[in-house]
Parts: structure tokens; sequence; C-alpha cells
């Protein structure tokens, strides 16, 4: 019964979902980091550093939003 | 003429299981988002309602994992699809008046196996289907939410610890919006499926569909999208109110961490063709979301109350189910057996629903609010 049971996929379940909450929580949560981190130098006056903030707030914040396209795909595809 | 009636019935009983289904499952996607104030109870409702109907005309994969992978295909009546869904439908309204979130795909699987197995025997069981289609989802999923979204609240915390809680709090509300949108999205796609094959296995049994082909007419997907979207917008507020408040007192940050887990889970099971339950995998990650914190903080007691309800669902459901088979199959293969069956769990639910209005409300969308 056991030999009948694809245990390939088990395992890729095993490593596939962890990683991808992983990439979900750190991208979502740079996302905040950046926007915070802008604000508070925004506020300082230190213009290079909300720039550059920004910018991490920009990447993660595309990275995550791909992340989400490519869930939707995964279901859409099968 | 009679398997005309007893085919209308079990496609009506198919549709009501599908409407519990979305009712008993609402919290599954939404209950975190409504505990951390990210949506308004009516706001979560509709868009998880909107995005079961979405989602489940996305994919056929599961609909044909469900009716294919765990019972001979060959071996089943409408009738034994009857028992099973009154199995079903039974533990999950037992499930939803005691406010415990438990597996409606195990319910349905245990009313099959238990019908199944009171019409034909142990050999149309596929033992190794059951083994690795529920068993083993069964043990990874909420064990895998667990580990997820304690993985994932540590790395929130270790990431926006020091930055002002205003900000952080409306981030990840914020979030959940995603979050809950495709947790929602990946809900309709698994769940609404099993109810097509069932309804699908049905025709087939019935004639009205070649069986070696596992085709799903549009009226099907339609009319099950439509049933678990309905059942959905009602809402079951008992489950919501255990999900979102009585496991653990959530944070936004753990809300996020426990539908971005359990989203992440249910998606890489659903392309992988599982019939994942949600229920476990949502239930799992609001646990590992709250433990990772502080062990205290989960309730364990409700957390214990939620996990013996898991074990006893395929069991408890295939008794039901089996019971339901027995009783109709006394009258033959007359329909009267399955209008008699019928006619009793309504009675049944009138009754209970009635008690529970003379009460008054226990939980309600404004109770949520409150």
């Amino acid at each position: 019964m056991l030999a009948k049971i694809e245990w390939n996929k088990i395992g890729e379940l095993v490593w596939v979902a962890p990683l991808a909450a992983f990439a979900v929580a750190v991208c979502f949560s740079l996302v905040i980091f950046g926007l915070s981190r802008a604000g508070e130098a925004r506020r300082g006056g230190a213009s290079g550093s909300a720039a550059a903030f920004t910018g991490l707030t920009a990447v993660a914040g595309a990275a995550f939003a791909a992340i989400v396209v490519l869930g939707v795909i995964v279901i859409a595809k099968k | 003429m009679s398997s005309d009636v007893v085919l209308v019935i079990v496609v009506a009983s198919a549709l009501a299981f599908d409407f519990t289904n979305g009712f008993h499952d609402t919290a599954n996607a939404i209950a975190t988002s409504i505990s951390t104030r990210a949506l308004s109870p009516r706001a979560a409702v509709l868009l998880s309602a909107a995005l079961n109907f979405a989602g489940a005309f996305i994919s056929l994969k599961v609909a044909a994992t469900v009716a294919t992978g765990i019972v001979d295909a060959d071996a089943i009546t409408t009738t034994i699809v009857f028992g099973g869904l009154i199995g079903a439908i039974a533990w999950n309204l037992a499930t939803w008046w005691f406010g415990l979130p438990s597996s409606s795909s195990h319910a349905l699987i245990g009313g099959m196996i238990g019908s199944a197995l009171v019409a034909k025997g142990p050999d149309v069981i596929n033992g190794a289907g059951v083994v690795e289609k529920v068993i083993i989802p069964a043990l990874l999923a909420p064990t895998l939410a667990f580990a997820a979204a304690g993985l994932t609240i540590l790395i929130t915390y270790r990431v926006v610890g020091r930055q002002r809680p205003g900000v952080v709090n409306r981030g990840y509300r914020h979030g959940q919006l995603v979050t809950a949108s495709l947790f929602s999205l990946a809900h309709g796609t698994n769940d609404a499926q099993k109810t097509m094959g069932i309804i699908t296995l049905a025709l087939i049994a019935h004639g009205n569909l070649p069986a070696n082909s596992f085709d799903v007419p549009t009226w099907v997907v339609a009319s099950s999208a439509s049933a678990i979207a309905l059942g959905t917008y009602i809402g079951g507020w008992r489950i919501i109110r255990t999900m979102g408040s009585r496991i653990i007192k959530m944070d936004p940050a753990q809300g996020f961490a426990a539908q971005g887990s359990g989203a992440a889970v249910v998606l890489t099971a659903s392309h992988l063709g599982f019939p994942l339950s949600t229920t476990h995998v949502i239930s799992g990650g609001i646990m590992g979301a709250g433990a990772a914190k502080r062990v205290s903080a989960v309730r364990w007691g409700v957390a214990g109350n939620i996990v013996t309800a898991w074990i006893l669902t395929l069991p408890c459901a295939a008794v039901i189910g089996g019971l339901a088979y027995g009783l109709t199959a006394v009258f033959g293969d007359q329909a009267i057996g399955v209008i008699l069956v019928t006619l009793m769990v309504l009675g049944l639910l009138i009754a209970a629903f009635g008690s529970r209005v003379r009460r008054g409300p226990a939980i309600t969308g404004a109770g949520a609010r409150a």
C-alpha cells in the first residue's frame, strides 16, 4: 500500500509550502519596514535614506505581488 | 422514474453539503481578518463569498481526485452517494453547533467510505488512496502550517519589531486583505470541487455520463460555485468566533502570518492535487502563530477540542453515512427510502434550528462585531 503513495509529491509539499510562507513573510515585512523607515527618514530630513528605504519598499512590494500572482497562476494552470 | 427522483435528491443533497461547506468554512478565510479588524464582518464574508465563487471555476483537478481516489467509482450508486452526503452534512452541522472547526473534506470522504462500506464491503475502498489523500495530508497540513506560521511570525517580529506599532499594525491589516483573498480563492478552488466531484460521480452512477471519463458539466460547476458562495456569505459565526478569538488573541502580524502560511500550504497542496483541508491548515497556522510568540498564548484546551473533532470527523461521518445508507437500503432500490431519510434529516434540522431560534441567537454577525 505504501509503495503506491506518491512520496515525491509529499516531499515537494513539505519544502515548497514553508518556503512560500517564508518568502511571503519576508517580502511583506520588508514592505512595512521600508515604509516605516522611509517615513522616519523624511521627517528627519534625510532625503537620501528616505529614497533608499522607498526603493526597498518598492522592490519588496514587487516581490510580494509577484508571489501572489504566482499563487494565482498555480491555481489557474492546473 | 424512481432512479431519476433519487438522482435529483442526491444532487440537491450535494448542493446542500456545498452550502454547509461554505457556511462551515467561512471562518478559514476570514476569522483572522475579522479578529484583527482588517475587515468588517460583512465586508469579509462578501469578499470571501465572491472569491470562493470565482475560485470554483478556476480548476477541476481536485474534483477528479476526490471522486476517483478514495472509493472505486465503478461500484458507486446514487444511493451510496446519498448516504455519504447525509453523513457529511450531519457532521458539518454537529461541529458547527459546537463551534468547532472541522474538515468538510474529511466529513465528505468519511461519509462516502461509510456508505460504500455498508453497501459493497471493504473491497471498494482504496486503502492507499485513503492513506495518501486523507491521512497523510491530514497529518501534514496542520503540522506544516503550524511550523510555517511559527517561522513566519518570528521573521516578521524580527524585521518590524522596532518600528512604530501603528504603522506595523496598519500594514499587516492591509496585507491580510491580500492573504484573505488568496485563501478564499484557494478555498473555492479546493472545496467547491468536492461537490462537483460528488455530483459528477452520481451522474456517472446514474448513467448520464460515461464512466471512463471525468468531465464535469458546466451546470455542475456553476451550481456548486453558487452554493459554496452563498454558504460563505451567510457565514458560520460560531466557528468564526472560535478561530478568530478563542484559540489565541492575535495581533495583525499574527493574523497575517497564519493566513499567509495557510494560503502557501493550501496552494501548494492544491497544485499537487491533494484534497487538503483548509480547516486543518488555518487552525494549525493560527496555533503556530500564537505558540511561536509565547506557548502559553495558545488556549490548548480549545486546541485540544478542535483536534479531537478532527480525529472523530472521518469515523463519525462514516458511521452516519453507513446508517443513512442502511436505512435507505431497507426500502430496496425504490426512491421511498431516500425520500424518507431526507425528510428525517430535514425534520431534525428544523427541530434543532427551531430550538436555537427559541433560545435566541448564540453568535451572529452582530455578535462578532461586538
